[in-house]
């Protein structure tokens, strides 16, 4: 349904997404994750349309970005990040006039605005302009936006930013329902919204696509080689004895929890137990106090670490 | 075409929705009234608008970057510029969708003058000739300012830089195309007085319609059209 190809995309001197090569089946939620500057929101703007790639294809139910631009366009709805809307419209005259960008006859607006107002839950707030909104509501109203054309695919940049805790759990049960139908790409920096809500992960660091898969394929590759340790320090400091443990050669990553003597570490993988014994042994004979030293749970957050580690090992020096 | 006309009804229901539309009518039609009542109503004066046109050509230098500023740059400055473009629209749909927004706020501004005309067949015989082709030219220096603002709105976020980058590009053009061409002489005055405005709608207000000035004022608006087009498109390059 959306399919990269080796995108590249290029501004100047800098190249922002380096060959990303990507795949969302019907019905599926693909999360796209990843740190400021990972070249997400670049890579959601040639999906939508708006940038064309310098190389590569982007297709979206079979029609490329650059051929059929406004063919693909009408496939897709998009919700970006700061809920851009215009503050001096009503809300259900800001629905209207989106339903008449993509050229939907009166009586189909009506129909789909009553239907999108409805499931974002804007009933209360139809007749008021956007600009006396607050942020959750205009954050539905740019969900209602995206909606109000029934589109096969969905793009949504951090749909639940600005939410309270009840319109959070409602917002992941609606995109769940949404997603019976159609595809979607939801990005977002937020991790547990991404394990919550999406079938498939793709992790992007600077330009690349650096993990991708479904979140148990993701963390079960990572099983075991995430440790809690609990240190009395001997006389270092807390970012000394980060440092300390970043220094080690079976160390991918370390930091601090909280502001306990626990630090969460990612280890290589490829040295499975000796690793762990390894790394007990040196903690020791550098007159650390090991306390608790414990498997975490794999999890995205870990991945997501080790993926950004991963990446910028990688990078050539400038 | 309906995608141009959803776009333009959009951005002409935005300027009465929005102080800047309302103050913009205010004062145009606060300054054109009081000449209208000093300069025109006069015992023993002809019955003519000439006073009116000639002031309006004045006031448009600065009403229209005023009207044309936000048509981008305040898309640009909200964000709205990136749903409305990965919409089904293409960028030739936007332009003129929100030039024709802009040239429907300029008539709706314009249209109350009339009373001005009706005014003066109440009081006299007023020859209609001068008056139609008067607002003709009025009508045709609008729509060329306008493409001119809605290119300099393309090329900022800011509306006030948009305001002040068009201002100084009319004032700058006609300046050229008057006082410039007569201090360079000829031959290079010849080609300078050909793009100037002030000649042009000379004759309209002469009452003589020249298809030649029609067609001149609409081929340099298209023209200007097309550069917001390079310009709008040209974002998705940057």
């Amino acid at each position: 349904m959306i399919d990269l190809v080796n995108v590249k995309k290029r501004f100047g001197a800098v190249e922002a997404v380096q060959g990303v090569t990507l795949h969302a089946a019907p019905g599926e939620i693909l999360g796209l994750l990843g740190p400021n500057g990972a070249g997400k929101t670049t890579t959601i703007r040639m999906v939508t349309g708006y940038l064309p790639p310098t190389s590569g294809s982007v297709t979206v139910a079979g029609y490329d970005s650059v051929r059929d631009s406004l063919k693909l366009r009408s496939q897709i709805g998009y919700m970006p990040e700061s809920a851009a809307l215009h503050p001096e419209m009503r809300v259900v005259d800001h629905l209207d006039f989106c339903g008449r960008i993509h050229l939907m006859d009166r009586r189909r607006r009506r129909v789909g605005l009553d239907r999108v107002i409805e499931r974002c839950w804007l009933q209360e707030v139809r007749r008021r302009r956007v600009g006396q909104l607050s942020k959750g509501y205009r954050q539905r109203v740019s969900l209602a936006c995206a909606l109000i054309h029934d589109p096969p695919a969905l793009v949504l940049d951090e749909p639940t930013s600005g939410l309270d805790p009840t319109q959070i759990i409602e917002t992941r049960k609606l995109v769940r329902e949404l997603s019976s139908d159609r595809t979607m790409i939801l990005c977002s920096h937020i991790l547990p919204e991404v394990e919550r809500t999406c079938d498939r992960v793709v992790l992007l660091a600077r330009g690349r696509v650096r993990a991708e898969g479904s979140i148990p394929e993701l963390t079960g590759a990572s099983a075991g080689t995430s440790v809690i340790l609990d240190l009395g320090r001997g006389g270092f400091s807390g970012p000394a004895t980060e440092q300390w443990l970043r220094d080690q050669p079976e160390v991918l990553s370390a930091r601090s929890i909280g502001e306990s003597d626990q630090f969460l570490v990612e280890l290589a993988s490829r040295g499975g137990v000796e690793a762990r014994a390894s790394i007990s042994r040196r903690i020791i004979e550098a007159g650390f106090d090991l306390r608790e030293f414990r498997s975490e749970r794999p999890s995205l957050e870990g991945l997501f670490l080790r993926a950004l580690d991963d990446g910028a090992d990688k990078e050539p020096d400038s | 075409m309906s995608r141009v006309w959803a776009i333009a009804s959009r951005e002409f229901a935005a300027f009465f929705r929005l102080p800047v539309g309302w103050v913009v009518i205010a004062l145009y039609l606060t300054l054109t009234g009081v000449v209208f009542a000093l300069g025109v109503v006069r015992p023993g004066q002809p019955a003519s608008l000439r006073a009116f046109f000639q002031i309006s050509v004045w006031l448009l230098t600065f009403v229209a970057p005023a009207i044309s500023m936000r048509l981008f740059s305040e898309e640009i400055r909200t964000g709205t510029l990136e749903p409305l473009m990965t919409a089904p629209v293409s960028d030739w749909h936007v332009v003129l969708g929100k030039y024709f927004g802009a040239v429907g706020f300029l008539v709706a501004m314009l249209a109350p003058t009339l009373i001005y005309v009706v005014t003066l067949a109440m009081l006299s015989t007023p020859d209609y000739g001068p008056m139609l082709a008067g607002y003709l030219g009025l009508l045709l220096l609008g729509l060329l300012y306008l493409a001119i603002g809605l290119v300099a709105s393309s090329l900022t976020s800011n509306q006030i830089l948009a305001f002040l980058g068009s201002l100084f590009f009319l004032l700058l053009m006609r300046a050229l195309t008057t006082n410039g061409a007569q201090m360079v002489g000829p031959p290079v005055d010849t080609a300078l007085y050909a793009l100037s405005v002030d000649l042009r709608l000379a004759e309209f207000a002469k009452g003589v319609i020249d298809t030649s000035n029609v067609i001149f004022f609409l081929t340099a608006s298209v023209w200007f059209l097309v550069i917001g087009v390079v310009s709008l498109e040209s974002r998705r390059w940057r």
